[in-house]
């Protein structure tokens, strides 16, 4: 069995998943691959919408999302913020 | 109030090692608010924070020792030899203050809780009995011990939960904080104590920065 992932883990797979579909991903295909409830994902996504990390692209074809510099920063700076939270117990 | 007994030799190495102490912790914390910035993390910011709250207490300590390691001028008024006591007296209360508040926020930081009321409470109960007492540097030791136990129970916590190397780092780092400040209690009667609170402390912003930059370069 998978260990259970953390906080910024669950973060960093939804930024993974908008990252690689930069921009033109809808919001059912992130929630299928982030592997979430809908309630876990819908907190997730207004974290994200709240904090900066990702826009919401609104267009006739209906919602899609995409990453802000943010976004990108945490995605490629992740393993330095796991390293610097586990070490100095900064988990929430 | 009591001030703790620094033996002559070592007047001049304390400040350098404060100023140590200050760079190291300035760092942290810098870097602790980089993370917050790049992650949104709400005890990011908290340790920040209370690091470089830390490190403000070791610059006004530095500043303070330097100052005292240097004899005053022979002729100097006893109207600069008071104000020059009192400037003292003033960076002493800061360095408590500051140190105080940084640990209090440490705490708070480990208790995972959102409640602004139940901070303030926490600092203001400590501050007041560490100014309202009659040996103010004494009390100061004995409540920076209290705090670190607890917060070195939360270290050992966060290690024994993953079992990191990292994580064992930044626990044993804060028990030798922990037993720097047990020798700080003790230096009003010992200059020994004094020198060994200092060694100790050395001991464990060596760790807490080695952690840092292991964390920096990716190892």
């Amino acid at each position: 069995m998978s260990k259970k992932r953390d906080r910024l883990q669950i973060i960093f797979d939804i930024l993974n998943v908008i990252k690689g579909k930069n921009g033109k991903i809808k919001p059912t295909n992130v929630l299928y691959k982030s592997n979430l409830s809908n309630q876990m994902f819908s907190g997730y996504m207004n974290e994200l919408l709240q904090k900066g990390f990702i826009v919401e692209n609104k267009s006739k074809s209906g919602k899609t999302y995409s990453l802000t510099q943010k976004g990108f920063d945490y995605t490629n700076k992740y393993r330095m913020i796991v390293d610097f939270s586990s070490s100095f117990g900064l988990g929430e | 109030m009591e001030y703790a007994i620094v033996p002559h030799w070592f007047a001049g190495y304390n400040a350098l090692l404060e100023m140590t102490f200050f760079v190291i912790t300035l760092l942290v914390g810098a870097y602790a608010l980089k993370v917050h910035r790049l992650s949104g993390q709400r005890q990011s910011r908290l340790f920040g924070i209370s690091f470089l709250l830390i490190s403000a207490a070791y610059l006004v300590q530095s500043i303070l020792n330097f100052a005292a390691s240097y004899p005053m001028a022979e002729g100097c008024s006893m109207q600069s030899m008071v104000a020059f006591h009192s400037l003292g007296t003033f960076a002493v209360y800061a360095h408590m203050v500051l140190f105080m508040t940084g640990l209090v926020t440490l705490a708070y930081m480990t208790l995972k809780i959102r409640d602004f009321g139940a901070y303030a409470l926490f600092l203001s109960a400590m501050l007041a009995v560490l100014l309202l007492s009659a040996n103010k540097l004494y009390f100061f030791y004995v409540l920076s011990s209290i705090l670190l136990v607890y917060v070195s129970f939360y270290y050992l916590r966060n290690y024994l939960k993953g079992r990191k190397m990292s994580a064992l780092i930044v626990f044993v780092a804060f028990l030798f904080l922990l037993f720097g400040k047990i020798h700080f209690i003790f230096s009003t009667d010992h200059g020994a104590f004094y020198v060994g609170g200092h060694l100790l402390e050395f001991v464990a912003y060596t760790l807490i920065l080695t952690n840092l930059v292991n964390v920096v370069r990716g190892k």
